[in-house]
């Protein structure tokens, strides 16, 4: 495979709408990826350039398989999201529960401080959005909820 | 070790912190209010994170935000660029705490020239002159009014706090001083949440000289020459350039020394610029700003110090790389400011170049200019042998400069810069008044 074959293979990956396309045949090898699918970012919109150099995978919170449909309750702040009040105890909120107005969803930490999340209005909780622990920025969707 | 960088800002400066953590191999994490998406800076960086809605008071202010954006995204550094946060020693000590390098001097330092009437009197302490004035607070109207009966009239009331020009007034006549003593107060308080004034001597029409420095944590400083910023409009500078037309080689190793002095011993670290007023040969210490300016590529043109890359690396621990012996001021260098009138979708943006041309900005062709921040859009800088020659070329160059879809000041710009007074040069801070008047 020559420099031609290559540019020819990404002028291909172009067209498709394949996420990423790795290839290997004897000493030669190459991964081409599509920018969008690095997103770090998890709100909305929100597509920042990819990075020159990889960010670091934990700390990223994971994009939704679906992104969600209905109303979504999201995070007020820039911090870590804790599901749990500890980290041996059940979550707080969990998908099919329904919370009253002022129950803890999540606690989110920002410097050092727990800052308790809470429902503004009564809800079915229908998909948990983010991972426990994971870093949420301001505007990040953390609850996909249905109000009652 | 910085690997990774966060900057605290938006618009040209942030672009600009971007492109000098590229050129040092620093990963670059951009942070944006609601407002922002599609900023170049968050298309620039390595990866962005949303700090909050659009009032910056949400978002660009918000330290708890900024600094846990930080520390997820595993930044070593935080870089605060202008304005904003910049000044905020307790924003910088946050920094520090959450165990992150600060690009910028020590928070105490900053605490020491934050406020106009300490800063003061550090500036007396080290043999800095400063305009005459009423020294410390006013605490007693009457016996203010009684020294200024003294001392003379006009006065100038500014705010502690203050900046901008607000909580400023200028009194020409006795008794309606008490009075705007209670109004400054009052703007101060509602600004800044502090009412403390002080009273100085009013230098009518003096220019604004200000000389950038730089420092590093080994207790080396230098002064960079000075920028002239004479032409303003409210308090806000239009063009700098430099050197001054008005500070001869002495002068200018005077201040500079003095300066030195004042820098060495509050041991300031990184970039930061001391501003005087300046007439009849003589300069008055007005303040220091404990930051990068607006208007620091017009010492990058004549100097050749790239003064970003300089502090990322003082902060880093690094000695300054460059001798004050080095520093050579033996050609001339203009910054004009470009400022949106309006807000508006950019249309077709074309940027002038060439040799010794600069462009600092965050337009781009299809951006929104969103009116929520401030309205400067761009920077043009330009270069040249001679002060008649750097006109010259700044109008050729603003020819060039083409922009559709967001209505700016430019032709404004190119008349004030094209007029009898501009060119003789040698003005004070009230000369856009005869300016205006020229141009009719």
């Amino acid at each position: 495979m020559d420099t031609k074959d290559i540019l020819a293979v990404i002028e291909k990956f172009n067209q498709t709408a394949l996420a990423e396309f790795k290839y290997r045949e004897g000493s030669v090898e190459f991964h081409l990826k599509r920018h969008a699918d690095v997103v770090y970012a998890s709100a909305p919109a929100a597509a920042p350039a990819a990075p020159s150099v990889p960010a670091a995978p934990a700390a990223a919170a994971p994009v939704p398989t679906a992104a969600p449909t209905g109303e979504t309750i999201n995070s007020p702040i820039v911090g870590t999201i804790y599901r749990t009040p500890a980290p041996d105890a059940p979550p707080f909120v969990e998908e099919g529960k329904s919370v009253k107005k002022g129950d803890t969803l999540c606690i989110i930490e920002a410097m050092k401080v727990m800052n308790e999340l809470v429902a503004e209005f009564d809800c079915e909780i229908l998909r948990v959005l983010v991972d426990n622990q994971h870093f949420v920025e301001y505007g990040t969707p953390l609850f996909e909820v249905r109000r009652k | 070790m910085i690997r990774s960088l966060l900057i605290a800002n938006r618009g040209e400066i942030a672009v600009r912190i971007i492109r000098a953590c590229k050129e040092l191999g620093i990963r670059t994490i951009a942070v944006y209010s609601e407002a922002d998406r599609k900023a170049l800076h968050v298309k620039m960086a390595d990866q962005a994170i949303c700090i909050g809605p659009p009032p910056s008071k949400d978002s660009y202010l918000n330290i708890s935000n900024i600094v846990s954006a930080a520390l997820n995204s595993r930044a070593d550094a935080i870089h605060p660029g202008v304005g904003f946060l910049s000044e905020k020693a307790e924003f910088a000590r946050k920094v520090q705490e959450a165990g992150l390098i600060w690009i910028g001097p020590d928070p105490d330092a900053i605490d020491m020239l934050g406020d106009k009437i300490r800063s003061k009197e550090n500036a007396t302490k080290y043999g800095v002159p400063c305009t005459p004035g009423i020294e410390g607070a006013i605490t007693n109207i009457d016996e203010t009014v009684a020294k200024v009966k003294k001392m003379g009239l006009p006065v100038i009331i500014k705010a502690s706090a203050g900046g901008g020009g607000k909580g400023m007034r200028i009194v020409r006549k006795i008794e309606e001083l008490s009075d705007n003593i209670k109004i400054a107060a009052n703007e101060a308080e509602k600004s800044f949440g502090d009412g403390t004034v002080f009273i100085e001597k009013y230098l009518e029409n003096a220019a604004h000289v200000e000389l950038q420095m730089m420092g590093d944590k080994h207790g080396n400083v230098i002064y960079l020459g000075e920028r002239d910023c004479s032409v303003q409009k409210n308090h806000q500078k239009l063009v700098e350039e430099a050197p001054s037309p008005l500070v001869t080689p002495e002068i200018r190793k005077k201040m500079g020394e003095d300066a030195v002095r004042l820098f060495k011993g509050i041991g300031y670290s990184g970039a930061g610029t001391i501003e005087f007023l300046f007439k009849d040969g003589q300069y008055y210490f007005m303040e220091v700003n404990s930051r990068i300016q607006v208007e620091h590529p017009v010492t990058e043109m004549i100097t050749g110090v790239d003064l970003i890359k300089e502090m990322i690396k003082v902060a880093n621990g690094d000695v300054l790389s460059v001798k004050q012996e080095d520093i050579r001021i033996d050609s001339y260098a203009m910054e004009i400011r470009i400022n949106a009138t309006a807000p508006g979708t950019v249309k077709e943006y074309l940027p002038p170049s060439g040799f010794k041309v600069r462009v600092d900005s965050f337009l781009y062709n299809g951006y929104t200019v969103p009116p929520t921040y401030d309205s400067m859009v761009a920077k043009v800088i330009i270069g040249a042998p001679t002060r008649a020659e750097g006109i010259n070329k700044m109008l050729a160059v603003l020819d060039e400069f083409h922009l559709e879809g967001v209505p700016i000041n430019l032709e404004l710009q190119k008349k004030i810069i094209n007029t009898q007074i501009f060119r003789k040069g040698g003005f004070g801070t009230q000369v856009l008044d005869s300016i205006m008047k020229e141009i009719g």
